[in-house]
């Protein structure tokens, strides 16, 4: 069994965004860049994990984007995936996500795959595009919002979780397939020292995006995206309005009055 | 939109013994009513669900956008369906309007609700909706003609997803993600048994009840409440924070809420620099209080 991992280098969780001078996007200049503490890393994890329990052949992890992003592919190469490839763009492209789909499938195709997995979204366009565009592309079910799965080889079939509004639902489907998960069983690992220094000879694959293009231009449908028009911050927030009160109900009194009359939210 | 465009309104309606969906649909007064009911279609199979709707679009003339809300079926959906078509796509829409030269411009959050971007979408879009994002008006007297559509001929692997059972989180809350009002409590609360007080201001609001990492992971509420990065992302019209301090975490959670209010016995907690209101107190003794005068102005019983 092969499982392929997508990922995508995003910025930290705690950067301070500022807008870039086109209004486009943010500004990458100073954010530290990260694949950890992401959906992402959890499907890397959850790939794994496959590969130790179910005796998967190869894990693969796979990124389009920067040069920058090849340290989110040494990351889970030190996490222990087997191999990466990349998918090269030039530094300021911002791509729509059904385009990352498209250049992530054509190279996907000429990959051995048996599941491909995907976090449920990437923490900065929290789009939660690529999983299921892939397996309309790879002409492969896809199942999102996975939070479970056990494979089994010889009936060729995963049986999941998954989230659904009011619940989870437990279903069987069959694979290959894309998987997006919403969250592994188990925490992510963190690469020990030995493992990073390993990671660094690990087989790494360039793709050039003119290279991925041409594979993409083979896949069905048509090729359509969106393109980002701006990027805004909300305005700063000036801290809240503190509430002054001598007893718990006088406080609760001038909240509701306010949440009722200014707010106007109860 | 489509009365602004002067076009009509498309149900599209995917599944199995959808009577009753069809009949609550018919209130909301569409133009017509494309069905596609048959066993076969069960369990939600992304793969299947987005040929038929696939199959649907065909046999209209000019559409000129797909709507779905942006719960887990439609997130999974539409981006399938847009790949299929050839569409484009844009997930957690909170503001749409026609761009000029067709299509839609939508406005959606990212960054966990600290940025937002427009975006032009110009061939079909396909787009699902925030909860809260956008009311739906029923229309009552209006009855849609509903056709009944043929599902195409699909790969055997779509037809081969099985739900086996479905585990009910939820008891008489709201679902998190679409409730209009989240009651959410960290650390402050002191321990589980104190959750109560959480609970009984929910009831008086019918409210939905959220909780932060820290509580979770200790056990005394379950994961389905759990709001923030490795939970549920919420934007309701109130979020109310008791004795939560406030770790980035938490707030790529729910900081696009629409007004936030924080009690929390910390005036440094960093909870109150993203709030609309602030209250520095003992979440114990203003909670109580707060859904007794909400009771009060209600009518309600205080439970």
């Amino acid at each position: 069994m092969d499982v392929i991992v997508c990922v995508k280098h995003v910025p930290d969780a705690e950067t301070r965004l500022r807008a870039a001078s086109n209004g486009k996007w943010i500004d990458p200049d100073g954010v530290k860049f990260t694949v950890n503490n992401t959906y992402d890393e959890a499907a890397a994890e959850e790939a794994l994990r496959l590969k130790e329990k179910c005796g998967a052949k190869s894990v693969r992890v796979v990124t389009v984007g920067p040069p920058r992003a090849e340290e989110a592919l040494r990351y889970v190469l030190s996490m222990g995936a087997d191999e990466a490839t990349h998918i090269e763009t030039p530094a300021d492209a911002l791509l729509d996500p059904l385009t990352v789909a498209r250049l992530l499938a054509g190279v996907i195709k000429t990959l051995p795959h048996d599941i491909v997995m995907v976090g449920k979204q990437a923490a900065d366009d929290e789009a939660g595009v690529v999983g299921s565009a892939l397996g309309a592309l790879l002409g492969l079910p896809s199942y999102a919002f996975v939070t479970e799965l056990a494979p089994d080889a010889a009936t060729k079939t995963l049986k999941m979780h998954r989230y659904v509004e009011g619940g989870e639902e437990h279903f069987q489907g069959p694979f290959p397939a894309v998987i997006s998960l919403l969250k592994g069983a188990a925490d992510p690992r963190t690469p020990t020292l030995p493992n990073i220094l390993k990671a660094r000879k690990k087989p790494l694959t360039k793709v050039s995006l003119a290279d991925a293009q041409t594979r993409a231009q083979a896949l069905p449908g048509a090729p359509a995206s969106g393109a980002v028009r701006s990027f805004a911050l909300p305005p700063p927030k000036t801290g809240a309005k503190m509430i002054e009160y001598q007893t718990p109900d006088e406080a609760a009194e001038k909240l509701v009055k306010l949440l009722r009359e200014e707010a106007k939210v109860l | 939109m489509s009365k602004a465009g002067g076009g009509e309104v498309v149900a599209g309606l995917v599944g199995a013994g959808l009577g009753a969906v069809v009949e609550a649909v018919k209130a909301y007064g569409p133009d017509r009513i494309l069905l596609a009911d048959d066993p076969r279609l069960r369990g939600f199979s992304a793969q299947a669900y987005s040929k038929v709707a696939a199959k649907m679009l065909e046999g209209l003339a000019d559409p000129k956008a797909v709507l779905a809300p942006a719960t887990a079926m439609g997130r999974e959906l539409l981006p399938r369906l847009a790949a299929e078509v050839g569409g484009t796509v844009a997930p957690d829409a909170t503001e749409l309007s026609p761009r000029e030269g067709g299509g839609l411009v939508v406005s959606r959050p990212i960054f966990g609700g600290r940025a937002s971007v427009q975006v032009d979408l110009p061939a079909l879009p396909c787009v699902s909706l925030r909860p809260n994002a956008f009311a739906a008006e029923p229309r009552p007297g209006s009855s849609p003609k509903v056709e009944n559509v043929a599902i195409p001929e699909l790969p055997a692997p779509a037809l081969a997803l099985k739900v086996e059972k479905t585990v009910v989180s939820r008891g008489d809350t709201p679902e998190l993600t679409e409730a209009p009002i989240i009651i959410s409590g960290g650390r402050g609360l002191k321990g589980p048994e104190n959750f109560v007080l959480i609970e009984n201001l929910a009831k008086v609001l019918g409210a939905g009840v959220g909780a932060s990492r820290a509580v979770v992971d200790a056990g005394w509420r379950p994961a389905s409440e759990q709001v923030g990065q490795t939970g549920k992302v919420v934007s309701p019209n109130l979020y109310v924070a008791c004795g939560i301090s406030g770790a980035i975490q938490h707030l790529v959670g729910m900081s696009s809420s629409r007004c936030i209010v924080a009690i929390n016995k910390d005036p440094a907690a960093p909870i109150f620099k993203i709030a609309n209101y602030g209250v520095v107190g003992d979440a114990l003794t203003i909670l109580p209080a707060l859904t007794s005068t909400i009771a009060k102005s209600r009518g309600v019983p205080v439970p």
